[in-house]
C-alpha cells in the first residue's frame, strides 16, 4: 500500500516537476503571435519596407541628394532629380526626386540608406509582406513608398506603423 | 628656356627648381601638398584664400606659397602644427557663412571645399550665429549664381576677364557682403562659355543645363571631340541612362586644356531633339513616309544598280547614241562632320562602286591650296627648319608673334582666340591683325592693318613690297579707320623683324592668294608657320580624305596617272580620270536634270533654296540627322548617327588627329559607316573595311601623312598629321574648282546642328549680339 | 580749438592766424621758403640727409623712417614717378589730418613739392577720404593759389622744375587708407590691396615708383628743411624726432588735437592736457594709437608716447589717436563697437578678415546682449588669433589685435556677461548707441 501511495506521490511529484515549466507558462502572458490571423508586433527599430517621409507642411522631405543610393551596398535605389518650381513645390529644398525607385529584389534592409539620409526623408517602416509572383512588382516606385499626406501630425510624431505606403493595398491584391 | 636653378628645402626634402618659380608650383611639382582655392595656374595671383600659408624660415609670420618665388637656400615647412592649424581655421572661417546644403548643391561630390574640409578638418562647426542668406539668382539660361555658397576665390572673375577677354563678371559690395556680380545688373551679356561655372571650386555658379540632374558619381564619362567648330576641343560628356547631361573638360586633358565655348559645353542637346530623324523615309507620291531600313536600303541599291548598268551600257555604245542627252551620272556630297574613316569610305565608294569623281563637300578653307603652296615652296627652297610649317593649335601660345588675316576667331574659332589671348597675356606675344572689321581680338593686338572688304590680298602684296598694292590700301576704310602710308610701312617693318610668326587665316585667303601668303611668310626673318581656319569639326579631315572632285586622299591629283594607279591597285578597281564637279556644279546640274543620282551625306547643299524645285529632278538620297531642305527634296532619307554616337577619328583645322568615342546611342539611327557598308552590300559590291579601326588602318596605309604614331591618339590625345615638311611636290598644281567659303557661324550658331540645339537658341546673345562694326 | 601750455607748435603754428588757409598768410609766415631752399640750394641727397637727421617717422601709423622710404625710390625709372599724399584719414579716433588740410593746406603742398624735388617726380595726388569731401574746396582753392603764384605748374620759380598736383576723393572706404589699396582706388579700380613686394616705392601708381606718405608726414617736411633736421630731432626723443599731433578723445574733460613733442608722457597727456577724466571718475583704459592698437590699462600710464616706448608697453603709437575710457565703460561693448567697424570696413578680399570680422562682430553682439556661453570667450580669442598675421593686409591685424587685448586684459568683464542677462554696465550709462 505504502508502496502504491509512495508510487502515486512519486508520480505526481514527477509530473509536477515535469510540467513545472508548462504550468508556469500557463499563467504567463502569451508571447506567440497568431500571425497571419493577427497582426504581428514589431520593435520600433524593426527595418521593414521603406517610407519616404513628408514634413509638417506635407512636402516631401527628400531632396534627391543621391546619398542613399550612393550608400546602398546592393545598389537597389534609383533616383532622378528635378527642380521645384514656383508653380509646383514638391519638396522644401530646391530640388526633389522626380523618380525614386527601390528594387526590393535586391534590397537587404541594411538601413544604410536611412543612416545616410541628411534630411531624414527615407525611413524604415514596419511593412514587411512583399512576396510577389512577379519580379517587376518588387520595384517600388515613389508613389508606393511615399507617406500619405496627413492632416494631423501623425507622421511627425514618429510612429512608423501609421505611415504605411499608400499603394500597399493595391500591391497585395 | 632653362634658366638657372636654385636649391630649396621643403619639409626636409631638397628640391632643385628654376629660379623665380612660385613656391606653390615648386611644392606641387614635387608632390608636396599645398592647398589653394584662389591660386590657379595661368591666372593672375590673388593671395585671397590664405589656404597656401606655409612657414618660411626667417619670415616672422606664415607666408602665402602662391606669391613667393623661390630663392636660393629657402627653408620651407608645410606640415607643422601651425600650418595645419592655419588651414583648418581658414576652412572654419569659410564654413561660417557657407550654407551646408550639400545634399541639394549640384557640386556635391566634386566640390573642392568638401574635399578640403575632408582633408584638413574643421568638420565640426563652432559657428553659432545666423548665416547670411541671399536668394539664388539666374544670370542667363545657362548660369545660376548662389551667393552664400561663393567663397570669393575670384577664379570666375579672372577667367572671364583674363582668359576669355570678356570681363562680364566683377565684385560688388564689401566685407562679408562681397558678391560676384554680372555685367548687366541682374543678368549676363557675354559669350555664355560657362568657363566661370567650370572653374568654380564650389557650387556658387552652376549650370542651367545640368542643374539638379544627377550626381557626379552616378554618371559615365566619355571623352570625345566636340562636333561643332573646326578647333577640335576635347569635351568630356557625362552620360546617365543614355542621356548626355553635361559636357566639360575638367581634367584639362586634350588640346584645349580646360577651355570650352558654349557649343562644346552645352550644344550636345541636338542629339535628342524631337525632330531628330529616327526612321528611314521614302517618297511615295508627294509624301515622305516612314519605312524600314531594309526597304530603304533595298530601294536605293536597286535604283543605283539600275543607273550603273544603264551607264555601263551607254559607255559601251558610245558611238551609237550620242544624240541622247548627256548625263553626269552619280554625284556625291560629303560632310564636314563625319569621321575621317567615313569620309575616306564615302569617296572610295563613290570612286570605285559608283564610278564617279563628282565628289565634294562644303569647303570652308582652302587646305588643298595651302598644302600645295607649301609643298612647292619647300621644293623651291629646301628649308633648314626643324619644325613643320603647319602649326598646331597649342603652338600659338608659344609663338612670339601671330599674324591674323581675316576670320573672327572669337566667334568662329573660340579655341584659337583663347590661345591667341593666352599667348599675348602670358608670353607677351605680339598680335598683328589684317582685317576689314574691328574684331574683338583688337583688344590684344599689337598692330592693326584695317582695310576694305576683300582687300586682304592687297595687304599681302603690300607686305611683299609691291607699291601698287600699297596705293590700293590707302584712304579711309568702311570700318572708319584712316590708313596712311606710315601705318602700312610701320606694320610691314614691325612684322619683318619678327622671328617666329604663326599666320592664321580664314576664307578671305583662297586659291592663288594662298601662294601669295606663303611668299609673304617666307620673306619674314624667322620660320613662319601657318594655320588655315575651316568651319567645322572635320572640315580638314574631309579635305585630307579626298572628298574633293580633283584630289584623291592625301591631296593626290586624280589627273595624275601614277597617283591613280596607286589607289587603283589597292582598291582593286578603276578610278575615273577626269576631274569631277563641285557642289555648286552638281546642284546646278541637278536643277537642269543632268544628274542621274545625287547622294548627300550629312550636308545641306540646298540650304536657302526651295526643296520643291528639286523634287523629281534626280534620284536624291539624303543621309542626315534632321529633315533639312535637301532631305525634304529627297527620294530616300536615311537617319544617321551624330558624332557623339559613334567612334572614329577627326582632324581639326590645325591638322590634329583626335579620337571620337561613342557616348550615347539613338534608337533607329545607324552610323554613316554602317550605311555605306549596307548600301554596297545590297548592290552586290564589296566595300571594305566596315569597322572604323580597320578603316583607319587602311587610311594609314594609303595616306602616308596619316601614318603617325597612334598611341597618343588612342589614349585621348592629339597627334599632328600631314606634315608637308619633306612633302614631295606634286606634278600637277592644285586646280581650283569650286567655291571655298565660310558659313560665318557665330558663337551661337553651328550650321544645321545649331538650328536644333535648344541651348544655342535660348541664349539671348544670339540675337542681341552684334559684330563690332565701324566705330 | 582747445590749446594747452604743453604744446610745441611746429605744424600747427599758423592754425590760429586769421585766414590761415590762404597763401598770403602762408607766405607771410615762412611759406614756401623750405621749398625754395630745396629747389635752389640743396641737392636731393642733402635733403634726404636732413630728413634722416630729423628722425622723422611716418605719421600714418607704421612709423617707418621717412628719409629711408624716399631713398628707396630708384633714381632712373622708365615710368613716371609719383608723389601721393594719403589723406584718407579713417582710423576711428583720428582727425588730425583734417585740421592740417583745413587750416594749413599750403604747408602740405610745400611738403609734397619737396618730395617731388627729392625723387624727381612731376606729378602728385592728394587722395582725400570720401567723407572729407568738404575739404576739397579748401584744398582746390589752395592748389589754385599755388598755381597762380607759380609754386605749381611748369618751370616753377624759373628753375625748370615742373610739378602738377591734383586732388582725388575716395568713396568712403577705410581700406583705401592702406597704401596699395589707395593706389588701386586712385587708378580707378576697386580699392583692394596689392600683393607686396613690389612696394610702391618701386612699383606704385600706374606701375611707376611712388612716394606715399601721410598728410602729417608731408606737413612736417617744410619745417625740417627750414630749421634743420637736428633742431627737429631734438624736439622729441632719440629715434623719434619732432612733434606729433595727438588726438585726445573719449572720457576726458578737454578732448582735442594737441601738438606735443614725441615721448610726451601718457599720464600727463590725460591729466594735464586733457584736463582729467570726465566727471571725476576713475580711469579704466586707454587706446593709445587709434582703434587698431591694443588697449592699455592703468599700469601703462607712465609710458612716454613715442613709437618705441608704446611698442614696449604692448601697443602701438599708430595714428596718435588717444581714446580714454573711464570706469563705467563696458569693455565688451567697446570691443563690439570696434569689431562692427571692422566688419563694416573689411574689403572682403581675403577669407580670415572677411569671415573673421563678421563672425566676431556677431558673437560679440550676442555676448553683449546676454546670450554668451562660457566657451565663447575662448572662441573670441581663438578667432582673433586665427586672423592675426594671416590676412592679406593689416586690416585683419588691426581688427584682431584690440580684441585679443580686450579679452586678455578684461577677461573678468567678459565673464561678467555670462550671467545670461544683458550687459552689467548698461544701467550705469546713457542709452546704448550700439547699432547694427
Amino acid at each position: 500500500m505504502a508502496s502504491i501511495l509512495g508510487g502515486i506521490v512519486e508520480t505526481v511529484a514527477a509530473l509536477a516537476s515535469g510540467f513545472k515549466v508548462t504550468f508556469r507558462q500557463m499563467f504567463r502572458p502569451t508571447v506567440t503571435e497568431n500571425y497571419p490571423d493577427e497582426a504581428p508586433n514589431f520593435q520600433n527599430r524593426f527595418r521593414g519596407l521603406h517610407v519616404l517621409q513628408r514634413d509638417e507642411a506635407g512636402l516631401e522631405k527628400c531632396v534627391a541628394c543621391f546619398l542613399c543610393s550612393a550608400a546602398c551596398p546592393s545598389n537597389c535605389i534609383y533616383i532622378e532629380a528635378a527642380d521645384n518650381t514656383a508653380e509646383q513645390q514638391i519638396s522644401a529644398g530646391e530640388r526633389y526626386a522626380s523618380v525614386y525607385n527601390i528594387d526590393y529584389n535586391r534590397c537587404i534592409f541594411c538601413g544604410y540608406c536611412v543612416e545616410a539620409c541628411p534630411t531624414d526623408a527615407i525611413t524604415h517602416g514596419h511593412e514587411f509582406e512583399l512576396a510577389s509572383y512577379n519580379v517587376t512588382d518588387l520595384i517600388y516606385r515613389k508613389e508606393r513608398l511615399l507617406a500619405q499626406k496627413t492632416t494631423t501630425d501623425q507622421t511627425a510624431a514618429g510612429d512608423p506603423a501609421l505611415s504605411m505606403p499608400s499603394g500597399r493595398n493595391q500591391s497585395a491584391s | 628656356m632653362m634658366g638657372e636653378t636654385v636649391k630649396i628645402r621643403v619639409d626636409d626634402r631638397e628640391l632643385e627648381v628654376q629660379r623665380g618659380t612660385l613656391l606653390i608650383e615648386a611644392c606641387r611639382a614635387a608632390g608636396i601638398e599645398v592647398p589653394s582655392f584662389c591660386y590657379y595656374p595661368g591666372l593672375s595671383l590673388q593671395a585671397a584664400c590664405r589656404m597656401c600659408l606655409v612657414e618660411i624660415e626667417k619670415a616672422p609670420k606664415l607666408q602665402t606659397a602662391c606669391t613667393v618665388p623661390v630663392t636660393e637656400g629657402m627653408i620651407v615647412r608645410s606640415n607643422t602644427e601651425q600650418v595645419t592649424q592655419a588651414r583648418r581655421s581658414m576652412l572654419e572661417f569659410l564654413l561660417g557663412n557657407h550654407p551646408l546644403d550639400c545634399p541639394v548643391c549640384d557640386k556635391g561630390g566634386e566640390c573642392e571645399l568638401q574635399d578640403m574640409v575632408f582633408r584638413y578638418g574643421a568638420s565640426e562647426s563652432r559657428y553659432g550665429e545666423a548665416k547670411r542668406h541671399v536668394e539664388e539668382q539666374q544670370w542667363s539660361p545657362v548660369v545660376y549664381f548662389d551667393a552664400p555658397r561663393c567663397i570669393l576665390c575670384y577664379r570666375c572673375v579672372r577667367v572671364c576677364d583674363e582668359g576669355m577677354g570678356v570681363g562680364a563678371l566683377s565684385v560688388v559690395n564689401r566685407g562679408v557682403h562681397t558678391e560676384i556680380a554680372p555685367n548687366h545688373g541682374d543678368h549676363l551679356e557675354c559669350e555664355e562659355c560657362g568657363m566661370c561655372i567650370d572653374i568654380c571650386p564650389v557650387g556658387a555658379l552652376t549650370s542651367g543645363a545640368y542643374r539638379y540632374k544627377a550626381r557626379p558619381w552616378e554618371m559615365q564619362y566619355t571623352s570625345t571631340i566636340c562636333t561643332h567648330c573646326g578647333d577640335g576641343c576635347k569635351t568630356t560628356l557625362s552620360v546617365r541612362n543614355n542621356k548626355i547631361l553635361r559636357g566639360n573638360n575638367r581634367d584639362r586633358s586634350g588640346i584645349n586644356g580646360e577651355f570650352l565655348c558654349i557649343k562644346g559645353r552645352y550644344a550636345y542637346d541636338f542629339v535628342e531633339h524631337p525632330s531628330r530623324l529616327r526612321q528611314p523615309l521614302i517618297r511615295r507620291g508627294r509624301e515622305l513616309v516612314e519605312t524600314t531600313w531594309e526597304e530603304a536600303i533595298g530601294t536605293v541599291a536597286a535604283k543605283w544598280s539600275e543607273i550603273l548598268a544603264r551607264r555601263n551600257k551607254a559607255a559601251n555604245n558610245t558611238l551609237a547614241e550620242t544624240s541622247e542627252k548627256r548625263s553626269e551620272g552619280f554625284g556625291v556630297i560629303g560632310s564636314n562632320h563625319t569621321t575621317n574613316e567615313e569620309n575616306y569610305l564615302l569617296q572610295k565608294f563613290a570612286r570605285t562602286v559608283l564610278q564617279t569623281n563628282h565628289v565634294d563637300h562644303h569647303r570652308t578653307a582652302d587646305y588643298a591650296a595651302l598644302i600645295h603652296a607649301l609643298a612647292n615652296e619647300s621644293a623651291e627652297q629646301p628649308s633648314q627648319a626643324q619644325r613643320p610649317p603647319l602649326a598646331r593649335s597649342k603652338d600659338i601660345v608659344g609663338a612670339s608673334a601671330i599674324l591674323l588675316v581675316g576670320n573672327n576667331p572669337t566667334e568662329q574659332h573660340p579655341l584659337i582666340a583663347w590661345n591667341i589671348r593666352e599667348a599675348c597675356r602670358l608670353n607677351g606675344a605680339r598680335l598683328y591683325i589684317i582685317h576689314s572689321r574691328r574684331i574683338p581680338l583688337l583688344r590684344q593686338s599689337h598692330r592693326f592693318l584695317p582695310l576694305g572688304l576683300g582687300h586682304e590680298a592687297d595687304a599681302l602684296r603690300h607686305l611683299c613690297g609691291e607699291p601698287e598694292a600699297t596705293q590700293a590700301l590707302l584712304g579711309e576704310t568702311p570700318s572708319g579707320d584712316n590708313v596712311t602710308a606710315d601705318l602700312l610701312n610701320d606694320f610691314r617693318n614691325r612684322l619683318q623683324e619678327e622671328k617666329d610668326v604663326i599666320v592664321v587665316f580664314g576664307d578671305e585667303i583662297t586659291g592663288p592668294d594662298v601662294s601669295l601668303l606663303i611668299r609673304m611668310g617666307s620673306r619674314l626673318s624667322g620660320q613662319t608657320r601657318y594655320i588655315a581656319l575651316g568651319d567645322y569639326s572635320n572640315s580638314r579631315g574631309a579635305s585630307d580624305m579626298g572628298l574633293l572632285p580633283h584630289l584623291l586622299p592625301g591631296y593626290r591629283p586624280v589627273g595624275d596617272a601614277a597617283a591613280r594607279a596607286f589607289f587603283e591597285d589597292r582598291w582593286k578597281s578603276p578610278i575615273p580620270a577626269t576631274v569631277g564637279l563641285s557642289v555648286d556644279d552638281m546642284v546646278a546640274a541637278t536643277l537642269q536634270g543632268g544628274m542621274d543620282a545625287l547622294y548627300v551625306v550629312g550636308a545641306n547643299p540646298l540650304k536657302g533654296r526651295n526643296p520643291e524645285d528639286f523634287c523629281g529632278k534626280t534620284f536624291l538620297v539624303v543621309q542626315d540627322l534632321f529633315l533639312q531642305e535637301t532631305a525634304q527634296a529627297a527620294d530616300v532619307v536615311l537617319p544617321a548617327a551624330s558624332a557623339y554616337e559613334k567612334s572614329g577619328t577627326v582632324t581639326n583645322t590645325c591638322g590634329e588627329l583626335q579620337r571620337l568615342r561613342k557616348a550615347v546611342g539613338v534608337l533607329g539611327t545607324r552610323t554613316d559607316l554602317q550605311i555605306f557598308a549596307s548600301l554596297a552590300a545590297a548592290m552586290g559590291a564589296t566595300l571594305h573595311p566596315s569597322q572604323p579601326e580597320e578603316a583607319l588602318e587602311e587610311i594609314r596605309q594609303m595616306v602616308p601623312e596619316y601614318n603617325i604614331p597612334l598611341a597618343n591618339v588612342l589614349a585621348g590625345g592629339a597627334e599632328a598629321v600631314l606634315n608637308p615638311n619633306g612633302f614631295k611636290p606634286l606634278a600637277a598644281p592644285a586646280e581650283t574648282s569650286g567655291r571655298v567659303y565660310s558659313a560665318q557661324d557665330t558663337l551661337f550658331t553651328s550650321g544645321t546642328l545649331g538650328r536644333f540645339s535648344n541651348i544655342l537658341n535660348l541664349v539671348p546673345e544670339r540675337n542681341i549680339r552684334k559684330e563690332p562694326g565701324p566705330a | 580749438m582747445p590749446v594747452s601750455e604743453h604744446e610745441v607748435r611746429v605744424l600747427t603754428k599758423r592754425f590760429d592766424l586769421p585766414n590761415s588757409a590762404s597763401i598770403d598768410t602762408y607766405l607771410a609766415h615762412d611759406g614756401y621758403q623750405a621749398f625754395e631752399k630745396a629747389l635752389k640750394q640743396m641737392t636731393p641727397e642733402s635733403i634726404l640727409e636732413e630728413l634722416k637727421r630729423s628722425n622723422l617717422r611716418g605719421r600714418g601709423g607704421a612709423g617707418f623712417p621717412t628719409g629711408m622710404k624716399w631713398g628707396f625710390v630708384p633714381k632712373e625709372s622708365p615710368k613716371p614717378k609719383y608723389i601721393v599724399c594719403n589723406a584718407d584719414e579713417s582710423e576711428p579716433g583720428t582727425c588730425k589730418d583734417r585740421l592740417l588740410m583745413e587750416k594749413d593746406p599750403h604747408q602740405l603742398i610745400e611738403g609734397i613739392l619737396i618730395a617731388g624735388v627729392v625723387v624727381g617726380s612731376h606729378q602728385g595726388y592728394i587722395y582725400v577720404r570720401g567723407e572729407y569731401r568738404y575739404l576739397l574746396e579748401i584744398l582746390d582753392r589752395a592748389l589754385e593759389e599755388a598755381y597762380a603764384r607759380g609754386y605749381l605748374g611748369k618751370n616753377i620759380l624759373g628753375t625748370g622744375f615742373d610739378f602738377e598736383l591734383a586732388t582725388h576723393t575716395g568713396a568712403g572706404a577705410y581700406e583705401c587708407g592702406e597704401e596699395s589699396a589707395l593706389l588701386e582706388s586712385l587708378e580707378g579700380k576697386r580699392g583692394i590691396p596689392r600683393i607686396r613686394p613690389p612696394f610702391p616705392a618701386v612699383v606704385g601708381l600706374y606701375g611707376g615708383p611712388t612716394v606715399l606718405n601721410n598728410v602729417e608726414t608731408f606737413s612736417a617736411v617744410p619745417a625740417i628743411l627750414r630749421e634743420g633736421g637736428e633742431w627737429y630731432a631734438q624736439l622729441g626723443t632719440p629715434r623719434n624726432g619732432g612733434t606729433r599731433l595727438f588726438v585726445l578723445s573719449g572720457h576726458v574733460n578737454r578732448p582735442g588735437v594737441y601738438e606735443l613733442p614725441m615721448g610726451f608722457p601718457l599720464r600727463k597727456m590725460i591729466e594735464e592736457v586733457g584736463g582729467g577724466i570726465l566727471g571725476g571718475k576713475k580711469f579704466k583704459a586707454v587706446i593709445p594709437g587709434g582703434s587698431s592698437t591694443p588697449v592699455l590699462t592703468a599700469d601703462a600710464l607712465d609710458t612716454p608716447m613715442d613709437f618705441d616706448s608704446v611698442a614696449k608697453a604692448g601697443s602701438m603709437l599708430g595714428s596718435g589717436a588717444v581714446i580714454v575710457m573711464h570706469e563705467d565703460t563696458c569693455m565688451v561693448k567697446v570691443a563690439l563697437r570696434l569689431m562692427q567697424f571692422y566688419a563694416h570696413e573689411s574689403c572682403g578680399w581675403c577669407i580670415p578678415c572677411r569671415e573673421g570680422t563678421d563672425w566676431l562682430s556677431k558673437t560679440l553682439h550676442r555676448f553683449h546682449s546676454g546670450g554668451a556661453r562660457e566657451e565663447d570667450i575662448g572662441l573670441i580669442e581663438h578667432l582673433a588669433k586665427n586672423m592675426l598675421g594671416r590676412t592679406f593686409c593689416p586690416l585683419g591685424d588691426a581688427a584682431a589685435m584690440p580684441v585679443i587685448s580686450f579679452v586678455k586684459k578684461f577677461r573678468e568683464e567678459f565673464e561678467m556677461h555670462l550671467s545670461g542677462r544683458p550687459c552689467p554696465f548698461e544701467s550705469k550709462q546713457e542709452p546704448a548707441t550700439v547699432s547694427r
